[in-house]
This record gives C-alpha cells, sequence and structure tokens, in this order.
C-alpha cells in the first residue's frame, strides 16, 4: 500500500534526517510532504532529493512559517486536495528564542507557542477535519519539557504542553486507530540545540540520525508495541 | 446496501445534567461519535439516518461536520417515544436492508456491524446469553409468579438489522393493535416476521446511568495490559 509521510520542519535537524531515512529506504512510503520556511538549507535538501532519488518518489515541499496559523489552516486543505491522505505525520518543527524571565519579548513567547504548539495541534485539527485519519502521528517534544530550565521558559512551557497534548491525542484519536506518540530527544546536534547550548561541541552529542532511526522503529511494525506515552531518546 | 437508523432522540435524565445523553462524552468525545466513526468506516453502509431531540439538530450536525463524517446523513426529529421515533426513521431510509443502532451504545465496533451485516438472514439481532436467574412476578400484589428457564431467554442488544419492509410491516401492525414495544426485535417477532439472534459480547452495553459512562470510558481507554 502506497503511503504519504508529512514532515513539518524538513529543511535540516530531525527532520531532513527522518525523511532521509524513508526516503532511500524501499518501503510503501512513496509520497514526502514537506513543510519548512523558505530557505537556502531547504532547498538545497530539495536539490539534494532530487539527484538522488534510487525508489522514484515524490516529494512535494511547501513554504510555509508555522506561526502563519491563517496559511496553515489553508495550507492542510491544499495538502488533502492534492495528497489526498496523510497517513504518517511527524510534528517536527520547533522554535526557540532562549531568554531569562525579565527579557522575554512576549510575542517571542507567542511565537514559541504558535510554532511548538498551537501549528501541530493545527496541523492535525484541520486535516481531521478534511476526513484524515492517521496511522501514525509523531510529535517531538523535549526533555526540556519534563523539566523546567533556567533560562529556557518560553521552550520548557510549550514542550511540556506538546506532552500533554499528544497524551489526549493518544487517547481521543484511538477511535480511528491512530497512533500518537511523542518523543522527547534530549541533546541533539541541531541548529535549535546550538542556540540553546552556544559553547557545546555538537560531535559529541547525539545526531538527528539517531533521533530519525527511532522515529523509523516507531513507524514500523514494532512502533506499536512500544509505550510511548513520552518516550525520552537520549545519549 | 444498508441504511444505518441511529436512535439518538432520547432525554437521558439519569445520566445528564440539563442536556440530551447524546452528548455526554465518554473519554473526553461526545457519545454519539463513536456510533458515527463506527458506522463510517463500514464500507456495506452508504448512508445514516439519525435522529435529534427537539432543539438540538445543528449541535448534531456540528458533530458530524466536525468529525469529518464522510457517510451523507439525514436528520429526522425525535418521536414522543422510542417505538415513534423508529417508525418516524424508517421512511428515510433508501436501502432495503438497514442496521438499526442506539448512541447510548458507543462500545459498537465497525467490525461487530460488518459481522452484523455478514449473517445470512434478514433480520437479526445481537442478544447476549443472561447470566443470572430472572423470576416473572406481579409487582402489585408482590407475588412470584413461576419461573422462566433462562437458557431460552436473551438480553436483547442493539445494533439490529431488518429489510425495511418487514421491520415498516411490524410498525404499521403496532399502530393497527395499539401496542407500544420499547424494542424492535420482540416487536417484529410478535407481528410475525423471522428475526434471529446471533451472540453479543457485554462489552456492548447500554450507557444509562454515570457509573455506565464511568465503565464506558475504562473499557474504551483500553484494557489492562499489565501482567
Amino acid at each position: 500500500m502506497s503511503k504519504s509521510l508529512m514532515v513539518t520542519g524538513a529543511s535540516k535537524g530531525i527532520g531532513a534526517a527522518t525523511v532521509e531515512r524513508f526516503f532511500y529506504a524501499d518501503n510503501e512510503v512513496d509520497d514526502f510532504i514537506l513543510l519548512a520556511r523558505e530557505s537556502e538549507a531547504f532547498s538545497a535538501f530539495l536539490d539534494k532529493l532530487a539527484a538522488d532519488n534510487p525508489h522514484g518518489k515524490k516529494v512535494t515541499s511547501y513554504n510555509i512559517d508555522l506561526a502563519d496559523r491563517a496559511r496553515t489552516v489553508g495550507l492542510m486543505k491544499d495538502v488533502m486536495a492534492t495528497h489526498g491522505k496523510v497517513d504518517l505525520l511527524v510534528n517536527n518543527a520547533g522554535y526557540t528564542s532562549p531568554m531569562s524571565i525579565q527579557q522575554i519579548e512576549f510575542a517571542d513567547f507567542e511565537r514559541t507557542i504558535g510554532v511548538n504548539l498551537y501549528a501541530p495541534f493545527t496541523i492535525v485539527q484541520e486535516l481531521l477535519h478534511n476526513g484524515n485519519t492517521f496511522e501514525l502521528i509523531v510529535n517531538i517534544a523535549s526533555t526540556a519539557g519534563m523539566n523546567g530550565r533556567p533560562g529556557w521558559l518560553t521552550y520548557s512551557a510549550s514542550k511540556a504542553a506538546v506532552i500533554t497534548m499528544s497524551e489526549v491525542m493518544k487517547e481521543e484519536l484511538a477511535i480511528y486507530g491512530t497512533r500518537v506518540v511523542c518523543i522527547s530527544p534530549g541533546r541533539c546536534a541541531t541548529d535549535l540545540r546550538k542556540t540553546l547550548a552556544p559553547d557545546e561541541d555538537p560531535t559529541t552529542i547525539m545526531q538527528p540520525e539517531h533521533v530519525a532511526g527511532v522515529i523509523d522503529m516507531l513507524a514500523s511494525d514494532v512502533g506499536r508495541f512500544v509505550d510511548s506515552r513520552n518516550l525520552v531518546v537520549r545519549m | 446496501m444498508y441504511s444505518l437508523v441511529l436512535l439518538n432522540g432520547g432525554i437521558g435524565s439519569r445520566v445528564a445534567a440539563g442536556q440530551p445523553k447524546q452528548f455526554i462524552r465518554v473519554n473526553g468525545i461526545p457519545i454519539i461519535v463513536y456510533s458515527l466513526v463506527a458506522a463510517d468506516a463500514v464500507d456495506e453502509i452508504d448512508e445514516i439516518i439519525v435522529n435529534y431531540p427537539e432543539g438540538w439538530r445543528e449541535d448534531v450536525e456540528k458533530l458530524v461536520i466536525d468529525y469529518a463524517i464522510k457517510k451523507p446523513v439525514t436528520y429526522v426529529p425525535a418521536g414522543a417515544t422510542r417505538h415513534e421515533s423508529v417508525r418516524n426513521l424508517l421512511p428515510h431510509c433508501k436501502n432495503e436492508h438497514i442496521v438499526l443502532h442506539e448512541t447510548a451504545r458507543p462500545l459498537i465496533s465497525a467490525a461487530d456491524i460488518r459481522r452484523l451485516i455478514a449473517d445470512p438472514h434478514d433480520n437479526v439481532s445481537f442478544m447476549l446469553p443472561i447470566p443470572f436467574t430472572v423470576a416473572p412476578v406481579e409487582p402489585e400484589t408482590g407475588k412470584v409468579t413461576g419461573s422462566l428457564d433462562r437458557d431460552k431467554l436473551r438480553n436483547v442488544q442493539l445494533p439490529q438489522k431488518y429489510r425495511k419492509t418487514d421491520l415498516a410491516g411490524a410498525h404499521e401492525w403496532a399502530v393497527r393493535e395499539g401496542v407500544v414495544f420499547n424494542e424492535d426485535g420482540t416487536l417484529a417477532t410478535v407481528a410475525g416476521y423471522d428475526v434471529y439472534f446471533i451472540d453479543g459480547t457485554d462489552r456492548n452495553f447500554k450507557v444509562t446511568t454515570p457509573t455506565d459512562v464511568r465503565l464506558a470510558g475504562f473499557l474504551l481507554g483500553g484494557e489492562d495490559d499489565d501482567e
């Protein structure tokens, strides 16, 4: 059976690694729906997939800033009209601008919640409203959502909300047989991590490909046997 | 093809506070949604005929939209009694074969509906063996009047399936005779139509009390999977 995979924040980091993991495997996933902000990194990644497509898979890219809720709502309608369904969804896009309490700009807090929490909610709700029933939804939270960290208030709060939102989705979407899993990566060598910990040597920590491997496992036949209420992935 | 006739008209004074029990939430989801989603997944069903308590049509329509139910849905006002509601719903069915269900049984699955449809007989009800003893009594005098063989008794459940003309014929007979039934399997039988049963499960119980709501939520939340 032909399956579609939608990944947000697909231009780099865990998003891009997840796309590559499914794209270069000889599997049922042959329709790739990639969402990211317009960037050189996204263009370069798309060029790379186009240049080396061993299984002749279809890739469609959408430039979108997920903080723009109205555009996100409209895009989900377009996605359903064009692709017909989204079987696998990886809500990966994340944003952070770490600041102390006194320094947080409220607009920045709103953007953090908009991208990290409202966007995955909106994507799921709008796809449901358009008649989609998912096979698997993977929400990427963070270990920073399990405990508050000084200087990371907005990010920690948004990821804590993603963990509990995922628990609710898991229960409510069971009526469709949809599996909802939440994974909380620890330190992982992404651009977002560089923002949070600029002095850290990224070669010494977990790589995006490792997290992509876990997502691949969760999407496989054995994935259903993993109690993924909030699966912590860290070194 | 089959039409799903979904009974959704009763006001459940025992469960609900200020709203019809159809909008009671089980595990956070309005109870009617479970039946709509189960029916939506059954290929043999191509339309849903649902009734609504007076004043609540828009609420039912909104749920159908919010949950993106794909099968066409027809809305019919509820009758004064369950018996009357079934009679009023039947003329709206385009198919000769119907599945009759009620929203108060949220633990229905698409597989249950398929099993019912797959039965070779036309008129079939899920029924459950009775694991306890029942006795005939005279309530006025407080006197036990005999005994009943529980092997020959069944707990009548929904869903059921019928030929529309048979069930409509049974209801016409009831009007002529001036009798009211609160269940259609026995009505159709007494009216002279052959009705068969297949074993249901005790999961598929009717949610009528606050305890039932909690029990249904527990069962829908997943079985106990600990060793």
